[in-house]
């Protein structure tokens, strides 16, 4: 998803009012509450919180020139990778086998078999279109965050075709840019 | 439950910026590597071994060239060696693959176009570090006709040049790029019969 992301991307940046702002907290504590504690630290309601709009419908949260949250369309809003490691437990786990590691290095978006083989490891209670964190057989960081195609009992099941979706992986342009000025 | 999360404190490669443990899925390795025996020791115990073992043939190395009596056996053990402490170096990509270490040297090849004309093809003056499409504008005035970069079989481009210049241009690229050795330039003789410039 973030392949190709730089500076020039951004189409534009906008400080939102308090009651936009209120809403975005809103629903990220909605969406994660294991957060709830640190969300007062992460987006405090004196610091401007700036909105960054980019092409693809993609939406970006940006407090202290630090991306933080990302969304597609009105999707849920999903964390960076940085914040995610900052904060492992906010999300629900997927692992991978090892060999699919360095397709999801490379964008590609992850397979059942890669769910369902030895290395991997899947949580039950996962359903379709949720944010999860992509972790992989061995290591200890998150290695993605993708956005759920099927449910963990259909990707079981099935077994076939595209499982979750890659939308933010190690080294793509969202990591790479760790400051937005 | 009013307990405060802590942030995790990560370890970040200061080479890849990629968390320790994935840089061997990182765009370069080997560079990481010193880093990582560094920093982050643990992670990769077997770098760890590596270096001590390409630390401990250098020293037997040395004794041996030192110590074995007769020019011969020196020069015999110490190439050994050397071939197998360069297999560090080795770059993979991340298929397991070993990708080819590019030679730097430049090949002309004349090829002919019609019955009296030829052009003259240059390729490899880019592993020296030069912009092609300058190369080429210089050739064409030099030689008064008309040079153009080309891309050849493979990814790699090459210029060709109108007319038979093969004897000058050896000439002409080591005086104006002095950093292309003369013995580095090879002509295409049927097959690569290489003669050096």
């Amino acid at each position: 998803m973030f392949k190709k992301f730089s500076l020039e991307e951004v189409s534009s940046q906008n400080q939102v009012k308090a009651s936009v702002q209120r809403r975005i907290r809103q629903s990220i504590q909605e969406e994660y509450p294991g957060l709830e504690t640190v969300l007062e630290d992460l987006l405090p309601k004196k610091s401007p919180l700036v909105v960054v709009k980019c092409p693809n419908h993609l939406t970006l949260v940006v407090v202290n020139n630090v991306p933080l949250f990302f969304c597609i369309r009105d999707g849920p809003y999903m964390p960076t990778l940085r914040l995610l490691h900052q904060y492992p437990n906010i999300m629900k786990r997927f692992q991978v086998d090892r060999g699919a590691i360095k397709f999801v290095f490379s964008g590609a978006n992850i397979m059942c078999p890669g769910l369902t083989s030895p290395g991997g490891v899947l949580d039950e209670e996962v359903d379709t279109e949720r944010p999860v964190a992509i972790y992989a057989e061995g290591k200890q960081h998150a290695l993605a965050i993708g956005f759920t195609k099927m449910s963990a009992k259909d990707i079981k099941s099935i077994n076939k075709g595209i499982g979750v979706d890659n939308m933010h992986y190690l080294n793509d342009g969202l990591w790479k840019m760790e400051r937005l000025d | 439950m009013a307990e405060k999360l802590e942030p995790a404190k990560v370890l970040y490669c200061g080479v890849c910026s990629l968390p320790a443990e994935y840089c061997e899925f990182g765009p370069d390795f080997a560079r990481c590597k010193p880093w990582l025996i560094d920093n982050a020791p643990d992670l990769y115990p077997d770098l760890l071994k590596e270096a001590n073992e390409k630390g401990v043939d250098n020293v037997s190395d040395k004794l041996q060239a030192v110590g074995i009596s007769g020019a011969d056996g020196a020069a015999t053990s110490s190439s050994q060696t050397g071939g197998t402490s360069k297999k560090e170096e080795v770059k993979r990509l991340p298929g397991g693959k070993v990708k080819k270490k590019e030679r730097q040297e430049v090949i002309i090849e004349k090829v002919v176009r019609n019955k009296r004309k030829c052009i003259t093809i240059v390729k490899g003056l880019e592993g020296f570090g030069i912009k092609l499409s300058d190369a080429s504008k210089k050739l064409g005035k030099k030689f008064a006709t008309g040079a153009s970069v080309v891309k050849g079989p493979t990814e790699k481009e090459q210029i060709d040049v109108q007319g038979d210049i093969i004897y000058d241009i050896v000439e002409f690229i080591t005086d104006t790029w002095p950093d292309v050795p003369e013995r580095s330039i090879f002509f295409i003789e049927d097959g690569k019969k290489v003669q050096a410039g």
